[in-house]
Formats: structure tokens, C-alpha cells, sequence
């Protein structure tokens, strides 16, 4: 399969009044085309702000991203770019002028990279969009105030198919709206991307949703990839002490009669100016003193699937196939 | 038919608020009464404004005259009626030509921010430390009497409140996501700050602008009363006062007709200014 | 006696409470005759979507619906026997805090942002109970312990606390004055989901110390799965079904509620498409004439779109408000 999205050890820093904050901290991946990658973490794991960073609208501190093969990271034409990335934001409230009607806020694109020849071509193409997305006609010259959480992200939607692009970051699109709602526009999504091919980057906090929608799964932590697999295994053999923890945490639909979990302690601190060591360890369950002291490398443990953790082996009683002979299995 | 319908629901919801407000109401009635008296002020004036009649010097409100007439026997209600003219225009045009320059200035410091925000907010402040009658008065002697130059003195008097007013708005406004989503479908600087930001931060200039008109008139009307502004016979309300106010003591009608002119139209701009604000962002009140 | 007051009597009982919004617009239905009861010590949820009126029956059991624009059009209240409805001002503010207090959505807002938290929890123990200061600042820090926050952080603003943290907070006040019931609306929706479980076995483990009843008020079915014992389900202002955790979750009766599970991507299942609910939810200000959620429903009849469905007791216990159980139907 083709790689669409390659990144290598991408970082940005921002620079706060209490230091350097490490918002995204070397974080490598790659997207095959018409793939969704899910990207998991809870708030401040820097999530969002690498999806803005692969699509250009914020610029990485370091590192490489590759877009078919051509590196973007530092080109200037971002505007050629945007026809072939775009983003659906995760606020159908506050992503929307509240200003501009349904008909223009869908037409934006299209005027603006000059895509269409004629008026009519842009009142047509409008059309389409909406009936794709599945919007009624008569919404096209309401306001977004007169809409409902649902309509008012199926025209976000509309907006970032308007440039025909190939790849969209969805960052937490469905978050904002009801269940019943939230389902609908999944399986929109999901449709869609059957439909024309699209490749997916879908951020989300909701290890449930991305399960259900992506290929790959990705967790972050403050600003680090902590474990990456394929979903199925990713669920199968969950390796990470985090992952593990975000697991049992996701309260679920049903009647659990066992409902003996273990809790993660402690809070999410931010990333600002962070000491070598693993991110995890001060909540960490098997943190042990080597965790306070390196940085923990992605490694491929099992097939496939990637673990930044120096315990992850023993945790789950993994061999290294190297080592087997010198260290006996704790 | 529909799309008109819906295209208005915003300003309907908007006129639906302001109609409860009794006293803007009252306010833009006053206001309308104005304009009305400015447009037609030909028509219903029953004397002209530079008609001398030394036969009727100096006399008390009467039948003939309502508000009696100045030393050169012109009749004060016409004078204060072509007035409305005059000062309705000041107040407008100069507010309008520093709304512009101010809005634009705020809004390039409050989007760019930096450099470009430090130097234009910095010199604001400058001309904010000066109190805008000094300033005014400084700017109008530089260029020299005349209505033209009076405009342009309290234009620029009026400048930095627009600036700092847009520039608050603009930085609330820019942070939101729909600019963001602006900036990922490729638009320019430009077209994000005319189609994105302005019409978002109408409402907090609609308001100024409104009051802001009430406060030109008066300096417009301070200059012309230090002889800065608009020169005599012309019926401006502020050279009415000055002239009159040698008057002052034994005839009370030749300043008490043009000033309660211009307390009544400020008074007027002020209270619609206010109600429009309420209507607006109902937010606020609550 | 207390026995007795136990059985006979249960804590919180209301009948056919219905509350309006009178507006230019007309009047918005947000409460339309909602009934349950609720014993000592028991949890119950109060499940909805964005809209179905459940923030506004919580203000309307605390007698806090703003007024105007809401009314509370008819009803009764009874806490411990005694009706609520129509209680002076005066009363009932002794009556809140004391007797039942409120845990809201937003920690960042609940909490006053200039006074520190050990005098927050201290002042409203103050209110209520004739202590000394010196005694009440004594029970606030022994609350903020219960609740997992160190008395030496007493005077702390609220900013130097995290989300979660302050949603302890949040909890100390409202258990201060050790109330018999709890209303929390959606009381962890604004938190990640490590921290989110961590505030839900808090709660779970206060409610079982002080034998606290609690109304939970939330959209989340998984969090509902996780602490109550009852559960009842609102749409457009009215409670559509009602039962035991059992009932619910595994004996789902109503369309709406199997709507709702089946909108739902869960972790335990492959589903490959989610079974969204269609429509929107009605217009409080013009529901339908008969079933409200006739419109969206897949099982419907004409007799849904006539009249108003009665409650139905399927099992003891477990009530549901749709035609498909009428008796004289079958």
C-alpha cells in the first residue's frame, strides 16, 4: 500500500511564560492511503495540535512531514496545499461564521481557489455538496444560529470536501453532539470515505469511537506516542500501562458485575520544560526507577505493533527474542 | 420569498429588542424628527437663515417668532432649523471618515498583532493622553477655520476609540475557531479580516459610532464656539452660542434655543446608542 | 421509625411536574408531567440528549427555574413528605444546601475564582449550622480530605487546581452539610476519562458513607452503568422509560432507548455501522400532538401520531410510555 502521510519525529514547542511546553515531543508515523488513523489521548496529549501541524496550519519546530512522497514541512505555497488537506474542527458552534449563510460559508473554498468557471457552477457544486453531506435545500441560506449541532457539522463537513481533497483531519468531530446524532455522522464519515477514498487522521478522546472508525491507532501522551498498532490487535493485546488504564476508565453501556478496575492516580500535568524520563511514570502503576531516568523508545514489540514503555515486555510477558536466554522471565 | 425571510430574521430579532426599549425609541424619533427638519429644512423653515430684518432686532419668542431673533433680526427657529443641517452633517461625515480609518487601524493591530500592534496601539494612546478638545482644537488651528477642516479635526479626534474598540473585538474574535477554519481552506489576510472579523465586531462599532456621533456634534460645535469651526453667517448651533453670548445676559433666548438644539440631538443619539447596544448583544444585560 | 419512614415514605417524590420557558417565541415545553420517586441511598440517572429538558426538571426540584421566563405550570414536589412547591424564598434557600445541593457540569465556573476553597466549603457549613468559625474551618478540611485533596491546600484559589480537583471541590461543598439528596448535573462531562473515573468512585464510595441519595443527571449511558440503580429515560420533556438498571440495559422496551444503545460504538462489539436514530429532536415550542417521538421512530403507528401513549408498568418497576405495550392493543 502507498504511504500518503509520512512523518519523522515531528516536535513543535510553544514557548510559555512558565517555559518551554513540549506540545508534540517526536512523534513518528505514516498514513496508507484511503486508511483512517485514529490519534487517542486526553486533553494536553498534543493531539489537535499535531493535526494542525500535518495540514499546515501551525509550523513544526522540527522534523519531517511527507505528503506523497514530497516533503511539506517547510514549503510556501500552503494555499496549493490546502487543496489537498483540509480539516473538520471539533466545535459545529464556533467553526462556523456565524455571519455567512449555510450557501456561502459552503461556496468559501470554491471562491476562493477559483475552482469554478461561473456562478452557476458554484450554486451547482453547493448543491451537490449539501445533498452529499445531507443537507436538506431549503438550509442553504440559513444562518448557523438557526441549525442544530448535527446540520451545522454536516456543513463543516460539506466545506472541507468543497477542494476535493485527499486527506482531512477530523479532530474530535463528533465530541460536541448527542449519540444519536454523533452515529449519524460517523457512519456519514464513514460513507464517504468508501465512496470517494478519502484518508482520515481522526483525533478523538474517545477510545470507543476511534475503534469503531480507524484502521491504526495511535495513543498520546503529553505530547508522545506511547503505543501504535493496528486497532483489532491494539484491543487484543493492549501493552501499554496507559492504554490499559484509558481502557478500564471508558465507562461503558452495560452492566459490568465485576466492577472490581484498576484506577489510574494522579492528574495529567502539561508538558513544560519535561525532565528524561517516561511522561507516564509519576502515574504509572509499574513505574520503576529506569523510568524516572530514560525516555522510553517506540519499540516494535509484537508484530506490527509499537510500545514506549521499558517495562511493556515484563508487564505483559513478552520474550525478547534476543535476550531470551540472559533474562529469565520475571 | 423564504430566503428574503430568513436573511432579515437577524435584523428583525434585532428591531423586535429595541422596540421594548421605550426610551431609544423615544431616541431615534427625536433622531428621525432631525433628519427630517435637516432634508427639508427649506421647506419648513419660515424665514432664512441669513434673512436680516433690523426692523425686528432682538426680539422676545412671539407668534412671529417662536424663538425670537438675533441682534441681526434673523429669526433664531429658522437658524436653528437649517442648524440641524449643519451639525447633523459634521456629525456624521466626520464620524464616518474616522470610524473608517479607526476600524481599519484596529483591526490590523488586533489581527497581526506584534510590531505592527505595538506601533499603531502606541500611538493611539499618544493622541488618547491628549483630551480630543485639545487635541481638536490643536489640529483645526493648524489647518485653519472652515467646515471642511473642522470635520477633519474631529475625525481624527475621534480615531483612537474606534481603534481600541475594534482592536478588543478583533482579538476576541480572531482566536475562533471559524477563523482558524478560514485559514484552512486557504484565505488570505484580507479576505479573513473583511468577510471574517468586521462583520463579527459590527456590533461594538454600530454602538460607538452612534455615540460617537452625539460627541462630534458637540466638539464640532465647541470649535465653531472658539471660532475654529464653521464661520459665520453659516447657522452652525456652537457659532449660534458664540455669537450670542454676548447677548447672554438680557436676551436668554439667543443661547437657550440652540444649546437645548444640541442637548436635545445628543441626548437623542445617546439613548438609541444605548438601547441599540441592549438590542445587540442581549447578553450583556441579564 | 426511620425504618418505617423508609418504606412508606420514599425521599423525593415527584408527580407530573411541568415546567415552561413563556417567551416572544412562544411557550418552550422544556417539562412536560415527569413523575418518579426516589428512596433513601438510591441513584438514580436521568438520561437525555441536549435539549430533553433535564437541566430544567433538576432547577425545577431545586425551585431554581428562572423566573420569568420559566414557570412551573403544575405539580408536586414532595421531599421527605413535604411539598416544595410553593415554599417561600426564604425556606427553600435553607432548604437548599442543608437538605439537597447541587454538583454542576463546569468545576471552572461552580467555584467562586477570588476566595480560597477551604472558606467556600467553610461558608456554606457556616450558613447552615450554628458553628463557630473556627469549627467550621475545622469540618471543611476534614470534607476536603474525605474527598482527596490535602487540608494544607485549604487556602488554595480555585485556579491552582486542575479540572478534576475542582470538581472534588465542587463535591466537598455540596456534601457539606451532609445533605439526604444530591442532584449532579452531568458532573463529570467537562473531565478526561482517567480523571472522569476517578470522580465517579469517589462519588460512588461518598454515596455509600453518608447514604446520600443522588440524581444524576447526564447524557452518558456508560457513567449512568456505572453508579445508579435506577435509571429514567427523558425525551422532549417527558420520561419515556423507567426501571432498574436491569430493565434498562437488558430489557430495553422503548424505541427511543434502543435508539439511543444502538447509536452508541462500544468497545465490546464489531460492529462495522452504528444504527443511528433519524430526525432531529421536535421543537419544544411545537411538539407533535401525540407521541413525541413519533417522528423519528421506526416502530410507528397511527396511534402514535392521535394521542398522547400511556404509561405502561411492563414489569414491576419498569415503566415505558409507548403504544406498542397498550393493553388493548394486543
Amino acid at each position: 500500500m502507498e504511504k500518503l502521510i509520512e512523518v519523522r519525529d515531528l516536535k513543535k514547542y510553544f514557548k510559555t511564560p512558565h517555559g518551554m511546553l513540549h506540545a508534540v515531543d517526536g512523534v513518528s508515523f505514516s498514513i496508507e492511503k484511503g486508511h483512517t488513523l485514529g490519534v487517542v489521548g486526553e486533553s494536553g496529549c498534543g493531539k489537535s495540535t499535531l493535526g494542525r501541524l500535518i495540514i499546515r496550519l501551525l509550523d513544526a519546530t522540527d522534523g519531517t512531514i511527507l505528503f506523497n512522497g514530497e516533503d511539506i514541512t517547510r514549503i510556501k505555497q500552503v494555499k496549493k496545499l490546502r487543496r489537498q488537506m483540509q480539516i473538520i474542527f471539533q466545535d459545529p458552534y464556533a467553526s462556523l461564521n456565524p455571519r455567512m449563510s449555510v450557501r456561502e460559508t459552503i461556496a468559501e473554498p470554491l471562491t476562493i481557489h477559483g475552482v469554478c468557471r461561473s456562478h452557476k457552477e458554484v450554486e451547482d457544486r453547493v448543491a451537490q455538496l449539501m445533498e452529499t453531506v445531507g443537507l436538506a435545500e431549503r438550509f442553504a441560506d440559513s444562518y448557523p444560529h438557526e441549525l442544530d449541532g448535527g446540520r451545522r457539522q454536516r456543513i463543516g463537513i460539506a466545506r472541507a470536501l468543497a477542494l476535493e481533497p485527499e486527506f482531512i483531519v477530523c479532530d474530535e468531530p463528533v465530541s460536541a453532539l448527542d449519540v444519536s446524532i454523533q452515529a449519524q455522522i460517523l457512519n456519514l464519515m464513514q460513507d464517504l470515505q468508501e465512496q470517494k477514498g478519502y484518508t482520515y487522521m481522526f483525533i478523538t478522546h474517545d477510545l470507543s469511537v476511534v475503534k469503531h472508525i480507524s484502521n491504526d491507532i495511535m495513543v498520546m501522551y503529553l505530547g508522545m506516542v506511547v503505543e501504535k498498532s493496528e486497532t483489532d490487535e491494539l484491543f487484543e493485546n493492549t501493552l501499554h500501562p496507559y492504554t490499559k488504564a484509558l481502557l478500564a476508565a471508558i465507562p461503558e453501556p452495560e452492566i459490568r458485575r465485576d466492577r472490581k478496575r484498576t484506577l489510574l492516580t494522579g492528574e495529567i500535568t502539561s508538558p513544560v520544560d519535561p525532565a528524561p524520563g517516561c511522561r507516564f511514570a509519576a502515574r504509572c502503576p509499574y513505574a520503576k526507577e529506569q523510568c524516572w531516568k530514560e525516555t522510553p523508545a517506540l519499540e516494535e514489540m509484537l508484530p506490527k505493533h509499537f510500545v514506549a514503555c521499558h517495562f511493556a515486555r515484563e508487564i505483559n510477558g513478552i520474550m525478547k527474542e534476543t535476550e531470551n536466554e540472559e533474562k529469565p522471565a520475571i | 420569498m423564504e430566503q428574503k425571510k430568513k436573511k432579515h430574521s437577524q435584523l428583525r430579532e434585532i428591531w423586535r429588542r429595541l422596540k421594548k426599549n421605550r426610551l431609544a425609541v423615544f431616541g431615534l424619533c427625536v433622531l428621525i424628527l432631525l433628519v427630517f427638519l435637516a432634508v427639508f429644512a427649506d421647506v419648513i423653515a419660515p424665514y432664512g437663515y441669513d434673512e436680516q430684518n433690523y426692523a425686528e432686532t432682538l426680539q422676545f419668542p412671539s407668534w412671529k417668532h417662536w424663538m425670537g431673533t438675533d441682534n441681526f433680526g434673523r429669526d433664531i427657529l429658522s437658524r436653528v432649523i437649517y442648524g440641524t443641517r449643519i451639525s447633523l452633517q459634521i456629525g456624521f461625515i466626520s464620524l464616518t471618515g474616522g470610524a473608517l480609518v479607526g476600524c481599519i487601524l484596529g483591526a490590523v493591530a488586533g489581527f497581526f498583532g506584534g510590531a505592527v500592534d505595538t506601533v499603531i496601539m502606541r500611538f493611539t494612546d499618544i493622541l488618547m493622553s491628549i483630551p480630543r478638545t485639545v487635541l481638536a482644537i490643536a489640529i483645526a488651528t493648524t489647518l485653519g477655520p472652515g467646515l471642511t477642516n473642522a470635520m477633519i479635526a474631529v475625525a481624527i479626534s475621534s480615531v483612537p476609540n474606534f481603534a481600541r474598540v475594534v482592536r478588543a473585538s478583533t482579538l476576541t474574535v480572531k482566536d475562533q475557531e471559524f477563523v482558524e477554519a478560514a485559514r484552512s481552506i486557504g484565505a488570505s489576510n484580507a479576505r479573513i479580516i473583511f468577510r471574517y472579523i468586521f462583520p463579527n465586531v459590527m456590533a461594538p462599532i454600530i454602538v460607538q459610532a452612534t455615540l460617537g456621533v452625539g460627541t462630534a456634534i458637540i466638539l464640532a460645535a465647541s470649535l465653531s464656539f472658539l471660532g475654529l469651526g464653521i464661520q459665520p453667517p453659516t447657522p452652525e448651533w456652537g457659532a449660534m452660542l458664540s455669537a450670542a453670548r454676548t447677548y447672554m445676559r438680557d436676551y436668554w433666548y439667543m443661547v437657550t434655543f440652540p444649546g437645548l438644539a444640541i442637548m436635545l440631538t445628543v441626548l437623542a443619539l445617546n439613548l438609541f446608542g444605548d438601547g441599540l447596544r441592549d438590542a445587540l448583544d442581549p447578553k450583556l444585560k441579564k | 421509625m426511620m425504618k418505617k419512614n423508609e418504606q412508606n415514605e420514599p425521599l423525593l417524590s415527584v408527580r407530573d411536574l411541568t415546567i415552561h420557558y413563556i417567551t416572544d417565541d412562544g411557550v418552550v415545553r422544556a417539562v412536560n408531567g415527569i413523575s418518579f420517586d426516589l428512596n433513601h441511598g438510591e441513584t438514580m440517572g436521568l438520561v437525555g440528549e441536549t435539549g430533553a429538558g433535564k437541566t430544567t426538571a433538576a432547577l425545577g426540584l431545586m425551585q431554581l427555574v428562572p423566573d420569568p421566563p420559566g414557570k412551573i405550570v403544575s405539580g408536586s414536589v414532595k421531599f421527605a413528605g413535604k411539598e416544595l412547591i410553593g415554599l417561600g424564598k426564604l425556606r427553600m434557600r435553607l432548604f437548599r444546601g442543608k437538605e439537597m445541593s447541587m454538583i454542576f457540569q463546569d468545576p471552572m465556573t461552580a467555584l467562586n475564582p477570588v476566595i480560597t476553597v477551604g472558606e467556600q466549603v467553610a461558608e456554606v457549613i457556616r450558613i447552615h449550622n450554628k458553628v463557630s468559625v473556627k469549627e467550621a474551618v475545622k469540618q471543611a478540611a476534614e470534607m476536603l480530605e474525605t474527598v482527596g485533596i490535602s487540608s494544607e491546600r485549604m487556602g488554595d484559589y480555585p485556579h491552582q487546581f486542575s479540572g478534576g480537583m475542582k470538581q472534588r471541590v465542587v463535591i466537598a461543598i455540596a456534601l457539606a452539610c451532609n445533605p439526604h439528596l444530591i442532584i449532579a448535573d452531568e458532573p463529570t462531562t467537562a473531565l478526561d476519562v482517567t480523571i472522569q473515573a476517578q470522580v465517579l468512585e469517589l462519588m460512588n464510595r461518598l454515596q455509600e458513607k453518608y447514604n446520600t441519595a443522588m440524581l444524576l443527571i447526564t447524557h452518558d449511558l456508560g457513567v449512568v452503568a456505572e453508579i445508579c440503580d435506577k435509571v429514567a429515560i427523558m425525551y422532549a420533556g417527558q420520561i419515556v422509560e423507567s426501571g432498574s438498571l436491569e430493565d434498562i440495559y437488558e430489557d430495553t422496551r422503548h424505541p427511543y432507548t434502543k435508539g439511543l444503545f444502538g447509536s452508541l460504538p462500544r468497545l465490546s462489539s464489531k460492529l462495522h455501522r452504528l444504527s443511528p436514530i433519524y430526525g432531529l429532536m421536535p421543537d419544544p415550542t411545537d411538539l407533535p400532538k401525540g407521541c413525541s417521538f413519533a417522528p423519528r421512530c421506526p416502530n410507528r403507528c397511527k396511534a402514535c401520531e392521535e394521542r398522547m401513549p400511556e404509561n405502561h408498568e411492563v414489569s414491576p418497576g419498569h415503566f415505558v410510555r409507548c403504544v406498542l405495550y397498550d393493553a388493548d392493543r394486543q
